[in-house]
């Protein structure tokens, strides 16, 4: 984190990422009515597309700071985009792990090839193989700059991959996922917990970093 | 709901799994750190 | 531009030369594509209508692999020559390095297709003349190719390189493959043009779009 500024960013950012996350929670738990069709289980909507959407978001930092990283050479675009890809890595694969698990209980089966799921998939399998070019590298430089050049092609995919993923299903209709509008309440807290995983996406990131630098400086210690 | 349960169980699992790693990562350099530091004070 | 024409050309017949010296790469990558689809087919019942629909599926996983092998093990004999750092040594700018290799890998694809697609169709009892179907591989080689160039340069310097490519790869191409699937599996049910256009669509978007961003990245993936 930013010296001397950081303590007090993190904290900032800590106090506001627990308040809505403590929003977001009353607001998911007591607030919003119970759904029709669904029942309880619905509730998990609440988590589940917060966790893509910062997902994606994750994925899109990597985006630019492959970009910054390869244009500039500097270190810390090559932390960065590293750190959000891990915590993107993370959050997806709740998203993954969540999603069947609500259309089990909505739907009664655990995978239907839907649009959003699948293409959440493809985007799962493109983290993959950002981390493992990172990890399977020789030389940590090299390592960085391939995983850049990976982030920046698969970011380039991704709207490609979707954009196939739907077309495929038009074509090929199966069981229809959750549509339809949000009442109000249910869009409150749907935002405010997008918020609170927002908050929380930051946070880690920047843990994530200060670890990483953590141990960049100890490698120069050791000389 | 035993579903609704699991999801917001693993959900936590899995953040809170991440933030132990990072947290036991931190606490491992932070000594190495330390422990080079005092081995060059002490050559000095 | 006549310039960079003769480049480009260039380094193609180098490539090409040095390909064919491997005949063992192609033949063998030919067998396993011939493989793939022996092997496919004795997951599905002979007769059935599954069978059809998923025939295209079959010829298309054959080809994504026999590609991704034939393409790992051209650049892994490469990298055993120290080829590319001959052709660095070149003074010709990286992207140039980039299409001549987009070129070779584009036409030894092409081959691999060109000789899995007929067999495909007579294992399949399907008609041979198929001008449409040519149109689809061509596309989605062009596809594969120009993914496939710039990561078996980037995945031949990595560890574990012959599961890197494919784990590289295959995620990154899924638009081609379910577009080559969809259009393929019309033109075998013999439907217009007008059906298959969004596919066909989407295909060429890939190509523009992944031939004109690898050719920016290449240099980073080659650089020392």
């Amino acid at each position: 984190m930013i010296r001397g500024k950081g303590t007090l960013w993190n904290g900032v950012l800590l106090g506001l990422g627990f308040a809505l996350m403590l929003a977001a929670l009353y607001l998911i738990f007591v607030y919003v009515p119970t759904e029709e069709t669904m029942g309880v289980v619905q509730r998990i909507f609440y988590f589940h597309v917060p966790l893509a959407w910062v997902g994606l978001l994750a994925f899109l930092v990597v985006f630019v700071c492959s970009i910054l990283y390869l244009w500039r050479r500097d270190a810390k675009w090559d932390t960065i985009a590293a750190s959000s890809a891990e915590v993107g890595m993370v959050f997806t694969t709740l998203v993954l792990i969540t999603g069947p698990i609500w259309a089990k209980a909505a739907w009664g089966v655990w995978w239907a090839w839907d649009f959003r799921l699948t293409a959440t998939l493809a985007l799962w399998l493109i983290y993959i193989a950002y981390l493992l070019v990172r990890s399977y590298t020789a030389e940590e430089s090299r390592g960085a700059r391939f995983a850049a050049v990976l982030g920046i092609v698969g970011f380039i995919d991704v709207p490609i991959v979707a954009l196939a993923i739907r077309l495929w299903r038009t074509q090929h209709p199966g069981p229809v996922v959750f549509e339809g509008g949000l009442a109000p309440s249910m869009l409150l807290a749907l935002l405010v917990s997008i918020a609170a995983f927002t908050v929380l996406y930051i946070l880690l990131v920047g843990q994530r970093v200060s670890l990483r630098n953590l141990g960049t400086e100890l490698k120069r210690l050791k000389g | 709901m035993y579903y609704l349960f699991a999801a917001y169980t693993i959900i936590w699992a899995l953040v809170f799994g991440y933030v132990l790693l990072l947290y036991r990562g931190q606490r491992k350099l932070r000594r190495e750190i330390e422990s080079l530091k005092e081995r060059r004070d002490r050559t000095e | 531009m006549k310039g960079l024409f003769t480049e480009v050309y260039a380094i193609l017949w180098k490539e090409l030369i040095s390909g064919l010296r491997t005949k063992e790469i192609i033949t063998s990558v030919l067998v396993f594509g011939l493989l793939v689809l022996v092997i496919f087919n004795f997951a599905f019942e002979p007769g059935t209508s599954t069978r059809e629909t998923v025939a295209p599926g079959i010829l298309w996983a054959a080809i994504a692999f026999a590609g991704v092998l034939g393409l790992n093990r051209t650049f892994a004999a490469e990298r055993e020559n120290s080829c590319l750092e001959g052709l660095m040594l070149c003074p010709v700018e990286r992207h140039v390095i980039y299409w001549g290799k987009l070129a070779a890998s584009f036409i030894f694809i092409l081959l691999v297709a060109a000789i899995i697609t007929p067999i495909f169709l007579v294992l399949f009892n399907l008609p041979l003349f198929m001008p449409r179907l040519a149109l689809i591989v061509v596309l989605a080689t062009l596809g594969f190719a120009s993914i496939g160039t710039l990561f078996s340069a980037l995945a031949a310097n990595t560890k574990a390189r012959d599961l890197m490519l494919p784990i590289l790869f295959l995620p990154l191409v899924v638009p081609v493959i379910i577009a080559a699937v969809e259009a393929t599996g019309l033109v075998l049910d013999g439907r217009p043009w007008g059906d298959m256009a969004t596919w066909l669509q989407i295909m060429i978007a890939f190509d523009v779009i992944f031939v004109i961003v690898s050719t920016f990245v290449f240099e980073f993936v080659v650089e020392e």
